[in-house]
């Protein structure tokens, strides 16, 4: 992969690495117990969002489904560990190879269609996942829970894993995959996905095989949501429907519109600053969807470009006015 | 539903009523992909802010479909129109901004019914059966929603036909000669997209005794609804009534024979089904050039 882009200014790699370093000194500094959980949660949870950026938001195909790749995970490594008895990282592994199985087959079937034609078809297989599973009861023993259903599956490990530990994993986690997919996004492939993004016609017109490279892009961004899945089974313990559900699916649209589409480092800082600030302040799930919807509207209705894009634009338009002075 | 004499036909007369209000909500769907040229996803939420009406006025003891069905329709047109003048059209030509927004206004509306009224399933007393046919149990509430789904169905259709409703052919076919001769596109859009949340909300308001009344109950109408619109078109109001009808049918089948969660599976489906065979499915009614702006 050859990075294309231009140069990015080593004022946000500093602050990006910043930031990265006070993640790594915040446990040290005596967070309690809940923050902690709260911030391990919310790396999952961007990295996800991240993952959505690269189909929705560089390759601009709108995806209203995308919880089905991380519930396929999710579901994979609890079925697989606990009816099963697989071992963890075995399960892991198959899980991301459905995840990225499902990609695929949602690439085929989308790469046809266009625009807001994607959106519905994503969202109807998103929809039939959920309603498939919220009907399914994989076991019921005599005098326990039974498993399936609204309550999930347990995900079986092999031992007790701290709290710290998964903290820094899941941290680690993060900047990898964030590195990963800012990679993926300037590379030559990134670049085809942007040119199919502003017009799909004039790709095609350039000799671009579009349909291939929109099957790829969904290749790609489901083994990252799919990634995403399994990291969070392993540390949430339990795949229930709401890996499933459209409030999942819209989250990721959410925090990609709310950071800038196309950006991928500003969805995934926005899925971050949104889960902390709305968990870490201890509102109930229906009241933090709510604002999220909230958040989102206002922030197309206003800046339909998300906060990074609206920067990165700015930037742009202030280099473009200085270039010519520095050049004369 | 009591166990009938004769379920299967009880099944049928109960899906051609069902049908009727979920044709009068299609084509809701379909005259705002036609006049203010959008896919709305927020149409189920407006399904389900009728029933909620129709449940709080039950609950308060002024409980009549027709009382329901008028004020939901009244609280629904203020909403869509509010919706459709601040957010729907200046987002317009985005069609990122109006699929998740529109999504975004569903999922908030359902949030908020959550937090109102509980996440848990509410009903209405469907009342005492009218007449017994051949062990087909008929209620006063079928019969009041077929007969207002199709009267209004039957109105919309002479509207288009009528001198009245020229703004909207012409809104349909070609903005921008429809600017040029003086009409203002902006606000017959935005009356457009209340109106049509209003018909949604009637029809939410007179199924509401026939359906388990939950925030997301608006998401199998909105489906159905998205099928009919693929399928038919906009200004063939009999061809919507029969799909929808034919749907209703269905998706009452189904959860009869099969389980509930079925039918909403097999809608699912259906849509799924549509979009891959029929690609240009929804182009073929909107002019294309709405969708070629990809951001």
């Amino acid at each position: 992969m050859k990075p294309t882009g231009t140069p990015r200014s080593g004022r946000t790699t500093g602050a990006l690495a910043a930031a990265a370093g006070v993640l790594l000194i915040l446990p040290l500094a005596g967070i309690d117990a809940f923050l902690l959980d709260v911030l391990t949660v919310g790396f999952f949870l961007a990295v996800y969002s991240g993952s959505w950026d690269i189909v929705g938001g560089i390759a601009g195909q709108i995806s209203l489904g995308h919880a089905l790749f991380f519930g396929t995970a999710t579901y994979a490594c609890a079925l697989l560990t606990s009816l099963a008895g697989w071992p963890f990282p075995l399960a892991a592994l198959a899980a991301l190879v459905l995840a990225v199985g499902v990609g695929a087959v949602v690439g085929y079937l989308s790469a046809p269609l266009k625009g807001p034609f994607v959106a519905l078809l994503t969202l109807v297989m998103g929809e039939a996942a959920h309603e498939f599973f919220l009907g399914q009861t994989f076991l019921s023993p005599e005098g326990a829970y039974s498993w399936g259903g609204e309550g999930g599956i347990p995900v079986v490990l092999s031992g007790a894993v701290s709290p710290w530990t998964s903290y820094y994993a899941a941290l680690a986690f993060l900047v990898l995959a964030t590195w990963a997919m800012v990679r993926v996004a300037r590379s030559q492939e990134g670049l085809i996905w942007t040119a199919l993004a502003g017009s799909e016609l004039s790709a095609r017109a350039s000799g671009v095989n579009v349909s291939r490279h929109k099957r790829r892009a969904f290749l790609v961004s489901s083994a990252i949501a799919g990634a995403a899945g399994v990291g969070f089974a392993a540390y949430v313990g339990r795949a229930t429907t709401d890996d499933f559900s459209l409030e999942l699916s819209f989250q990721a649209a959410t925090f990609a519109a709310v950071g800038g589409r196309g950006t991928v480092l500003g969805p995934v800082i926005a899925a971050l600053i949104l889960h902390l600030l709305l968990q870490g302040a201890g509102i109930p799930p229906a009241g933090r969807v709510l604002l999220y919807a909230l958040v989102l509207l206002v922030t197309l209705r206003f800046f339909p470009r998300g906060v990074a894009g609206t920067f990165r634009e700015r930037a742009r338009s202030r280099r473009m006015v200085r270039a010519p002075e520095e050049n004369g | 539903m009591t166990a009938a004499v004769n379920p299967l036909a009880q099944i049928l007369l109960d899906g051609l009523f069902t049908g009727a209000s979920y044709a009068l909500m299609a084509a809701g769907l379909a005259l705002i992909l036609g006049v203010v040229k959008v896919v709305n996803l927020s149409h189920g939420a407006f399904f389900t802010l009728g029933a909620y009406v129709a449940y709080v006025l039950e609950a308060k003891g002024a409980g009549h479909a027709l009382t329901a069905a008028f004020l939901s329709a009244v609280i629904a047109f203020a909403f869509g129109v509010f919706l459709g003048k601040s957010f729907i059209n200046p987002v317009r030509s985005h069609p990122f901004s109006i699929t998740v927004g529109s999504l975004g206004f569903a999922i908030f509306f359902e949030q908020a019914a959550q937090m109102v009224w509980g996440p848990y399933a509410l009903s209405i007393d469907l009342g005492p059966p009218w007449t017994t046919v051949s062990g087909v149990v008929i209620r006063p509430w079928g019969v009041l929603s077929f007969l207002v789904s199709v009267g209004l169905l039957g109105g919309l259709s002479l509207l288009l036909s009528s001198p009245w409703g020229l703004p909207l052919k012409l809104i349909a076919e070609d903005e921008e000669i429809a600017g040029s001769v003086g009409m203002d596109v902006e606000k017959i859009r935005y009356l457009t997209f209340g109106a049509a949340s209003a018909v949604a909300a009637v029809a939410g308001a007179l199924l509401a005794p026939t359906s388990v009344i939950v925030p997301t109950m608006g998401r199998v109408p909105l489906i159905l609804s998205l099928i009919v619109v693929i399928a038919s078109g906009m200004e063939k109001v009999w061809s919507i009534f029969l799909i929808a009808v034919g749907l209703g049918l269905l998706s009452n089948l189904s959860a009869y024979l099969l389980a509930p969660h079925w039918s909403y599976l097999l809608l699912l489906g259906v849509t799924g089904l549509l979009l891959v065979l029929r690609p240009s499915g929804l182009a073929a009614i909107v002019p294309n050039r709405d969708y070629r702006r990809e951001r």
